[in-house]
């Protein structure tokens, strides 16, 4: 094994860079990050939508958000694949295609969080902002959002986790990630998928368990500094 | 300046409210006192449109709160409203909170505004909390800070919901000495306490809430005749006994 990963560790670490695209861990990370950044937006539209008065905003926003849970990923992926280029006109790389994916998937996951961050928070806190006479929106992201997303960084960082696993999903598209890397020295080495594999997967658990951690101690910070409103996280 | 004609309120089949009247002239405080659930909440929360109510009519200046065309929220920001929970932004220091009205509906320059919260701590005696977290504040100070928040809008009227209710016995005098000078200064009240001392002293007239209603008002001169206020006299000696004060 470590051998393997003597001879493989920069394949593994950042793909056939510099002598081709960038992947494996690197791209990994780099794709996590990029659909969590990306789908933030739609998430805080989203929750919003789905907490507000008017049916007609609430109603779409719903809907969205149960289709896009009640479908598996993989959905989400191969349809991107074969339609996008019928929307673009050309061919989308396989990067591209699991970050869209990944948007769409992630934005109707992460809406649930900030919902539930929002609805957690005291109804005091609306009331004292209408009271000063702060119309929706300045109540909203200055008073609602701060703290709702502020409450939420555990689950967060715990959604975060899973977008690291899935994007190993990426494989059945050659996006060039670390499964797809993995796979490359398994077909190098022919001989032994049990190491190569077994790498992966300390590789992806090492991680994914450093990031946990990092969410359980954030939980404990917020619980801590606000005098006991608790963070609620939502299991990955 | 602020009338309630016949307001009637429920919460589904629940009626909180039944045929309340009453106004509330410039600079007058009245304090309103009644039994847990008969309504006081609930009738101060109509003025600003917290609450709405199903029948019956509740005015400010003359003009209806529950009216289309009225802006609620130009409104709200002539009415000052104080929780018994405080309700301060966790997130924001004590002058956040205050400066967060000032900027975004004032129009205030940040700096402008810090000048103007200042000021309001100042007057509350919090002048060296300013840049503190609520979380750190104890909670008399927390309260005199949402209390800052609040006069710092300028407003005419201010509401107040059982403000030292959620306190410990020895900062309920600081926040009742805050009130005290506000009312001193001609500020137009209405208190929902149980503080029968400050009733006393500061109160135009009691109101004493029953079962959603308005049964029986009272100046504080008054409430020793048992004849003309049998019920809300008791009621208040029994808060007086029960709180040992
Ligand atoms: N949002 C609500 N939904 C349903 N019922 C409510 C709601 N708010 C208040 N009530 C009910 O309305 C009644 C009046 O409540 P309100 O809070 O005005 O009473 P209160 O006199 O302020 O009592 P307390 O002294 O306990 O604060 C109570 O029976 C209460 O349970
Ligand atoms: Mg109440």
């Amino acid at each position: 094994m470590l051998e393997i990963l003597q001879n493989n560790w920069l394949l593994f670490l950042v793909g056939q860079y510099p002598h081709g695209p960038i992947g494996g861990l690197a791209m990994t990370l780099f794709m996590a990050s990029i659909s969590l950044a990306l789908c933030f937006p739609f998430a805080i539209g989203l929750a919003l939508a789905r907490l507000s008065p008017y049916r007609w905003l609430r109603l779409p926003a719903t809907a969205i958000v149960h289709t896009v849970r009640g479908l598996p990923l993989i959905m989400f992926i191969f349809w991107t694949y074969f339609f996008s280029p019928l929307v673009i006109g050309r061919a989308v790389g396989g990067v591209e295609t699991l970050v869209i994916a990944l948007v769409i998937y992630e934005a109707a996951y992460l809406s649930e969080i900030i919902r539930a961050g929002i609805e957690g928070l005291p109804k005091g806190q609306v009331e004292a902002a209408t009271s000063l006479g702060l119309r929706y929106w300045p109540t909203t992201i200055k008073v609602v959002l701060p703290q709702a997303l502020h409450n939420m960084l555990p689950s967060m960082v715990s959604q975060f986790v899973s977008t690291i696993k899935e994007t190993s999903l990426g494989y059945v598209i050659s996006a060039h990630e670390l499964t797809f890397a993995a796979a490359q020295v398994n077909n190098v080495l022919l001989t032994q998928p049990f190491e190569v594999y077994g790498i992966l997967a300390l590789t992806y658990f090492a991680l994914c368990f450093a990031l946990t951690s990092l969410a359980r101690f954030i939980e404990r910070r917020i619980s801590g500094d606000r005098g006991g409103t608790p963070g609620v996280t939502i299991a990955a | 300046m602020i009338r309630f004609e016949n307001v009637d309120k429920w919460f589904g089949t629940l009626q909180v409210l039944a045929d309340v009247s009453g106004e509330v002239r410039r600079g007058e405080v009245k304090v309103l006192v009644g039994p847990s659930g008969s309504g006081k909440s609930t009738l101060i929360r109509t003025v600003t449109r917290l609450e709405k109510i199903q029948s019956g009519r509740v005015s400010v200046d003359g003009a209806d709160v529950a009216a289309r065309g009225l802006d609620i929220n130009r409104l709200r920001q002539r009415i000052g409203f104080v929780f018994q929970a405080y309700n301060l932004f966790p997130h924001l220091t004590a002058l956040g909170n205050i400066t967060l009205g000032l900027t975004k509906l004032r129009g205030l320059s940040k700096a402008a505004a810090r000048e103007r919260a200042m000021e309001e701590l100042a007057r509350v005696g919090l002048t060296g909390k300013a840049h503190e977290m609520p979380g750190l504040l104890s909670g008399g100070q927390r309260q005199r800070v949402a209390i800052a928040r609040s006069l710092a809008m300028d407003p005419e009227v201010m509401l107040f919901d059982e403000p030292t209710s959620a306190l410990d016995p020895e900062m309920v005098g600081e926040v009742l000495a805050a009130m005290k000078r506000l009312a001193a200064g001609g500020m137009t009240m209405i208190c929902v306490t149980h503080e029968v001392g400050f009733a006393r002293e500061v109160a135009d007239e009691i109101w004493f809430m029953q079962a959603g209603r308005v049964i029986e008002r009272g100046r504080p001169a008054e409430l020793g005749d048992k004849a003309t206020h049998p019920r809300l006299g008791a009621f208040l000696r029994k808060v007086e006994q029960s709180l040992g004060s």
